[in-house]
């Protein structure tokens, strides 16, 4: 499974919303995720892939799929390792 | 130097960082070998394992996310195995969210719940078998706002009183096993924590607030009660929750009182 359906399935366990309605142009907010469960979504990556999102780098956030291409790249890094 | 926890283990829930790294270096200065556990940002608890280390003992790394009950029994699943054995538990780590009591909802109060005096109880239940036959030492960290209240802290503030409460049922029940189980609360002590919960405040509103001592509570103050109450000197000391908070709250109408996350 790519990253990016696993970062799916992790945003629908907390928000419970329909996967479908995830894309990666839509925002935390239109899935009405609020602030614990942005950081609940935020933690539950970083245990998954074991890496570290700090607070700054996650308000850059702007939709989705940069929250996808920041993990990413943070897991690609860890690779290089 | 005297070691007087010299050959013990002890588990510092939330290690990485601010009070929890101060318990674990006191701990580790008195000898006792130290696992380290952290769940946001393992630099610092390596950081941490490294300069217990550097004191001349032992010291683990273990991430766990204490508001998980299945985080929880991976964590003692580890130290079952590699050690079989636990002398101190210190439940320190914490979280909560900050809003007013009108808009606490059910995730943020079990959030706020589960990490602060749920991991309590789990962590607890399990060290209590890793103890057994040897006896033990369980210390939280508690705050002022389990019995003063302030705007914003009623999900922490309760999350300790609930904390301090089950102290005392374990402190009974975990007696006959030669557990002793106590807590520390802190008031206002100046950590990234308390960083983070004032930072919309302004510099006036009480973090830099004077106490009877003259000075804020530090990290290091802490960690000496919490090294007192897991010694032997201790041992008559059950179920009890002693305030270090340099003399703020025998007079909040002076000093202003204060939190500690």
């Amino acid at each position: 499974m790519s990253i990016e359906e696993e970062l799916k399935d992790i945003v629908v366990s907390i928000v419970h919303v329909d996967k479908s309605l995830l894309h990666r142009e839509g925002t935390f907010k239109e899935i009405n995720a609020d602030s614990l469960d942005i950081v609940q979504i935020l933690l539950n990556a970083e245990e998954t892939y074991d890496i570290e999102i700090p607070d700054e780098d996650a308000e850059q956030f702007q939709n989705f799929g940069d929250f996808v291409d920041y993990v990413e790249r943070c897991v690609a890094e860890k690779g290089k390792v | 130097m005297t070691q007087p926890l010299k050959g013990k283990l002890a588990l510092v829930t939330g290690s990485g960082r601010g009070i929890g790294r101060a318990i674990a270096l006191k701990l580790a200065s008195q000898g006792s070998d130290v696992i380290v556990n952290f769940f946001r940002h393992r630099d610092t608890a390596e950081q941490t394992a490294k300069d217990v280390q550097d004191i001349g003992v032992k010291a683990k790394v273990i991430r766990a996310n204490v508001g998980d009950p299945a985080k929880i029994d991976e964590m003692f699943d580890v130290i079952s195995n590699d050690f079989g054995y636990l002398d101190i538990l210190i439940n320190n780590a914490a979280s909560g969210v900050g809003r007013p009591v009108m808009d606490v909802d059910i995730k943020a109060w079990d959030w706020t719940m589960n990490i602060n005096a749920r991991a309590l109880l789990l962590c607890a239940q399990r060290a209590a078998k890793l103890m057994e036959g040897r006896g033990g030492k369980i210390v939280s960290i508690s705050s002022l706002g389990s019995f003063l209240a302030w705007p914003t802290y009623a999900a922490v503030g309760v999350s300790k009183a609930a904390l301090e409460a089950l102290t005392r049922y374990l402190a009974l029940e975990l007696a006959p096993k030669g557990i002793c189980v106590n807590a520390v609360a802190a008031s206002a002590v100046l950590t990234d924590a308390l960083k983070f919960y004032i930072k919309d405040q302004p510099e006036s509103a009480g973090h830099q607030q004077a106490t009877a001592a003259g000075r804020m509570v530090t990290p290091e103050d802490i960690a000496s009660a919490v090294a007192f109450l897991c010694g032997e000197d201790a041992v008559m000391i059950r179920g009890q929750t002693i305030i270090v908070d340099g003399g703020t709250s025998m007079a909040p109408f002076i000093f202003g009182g204060g939190v500690n996350i």
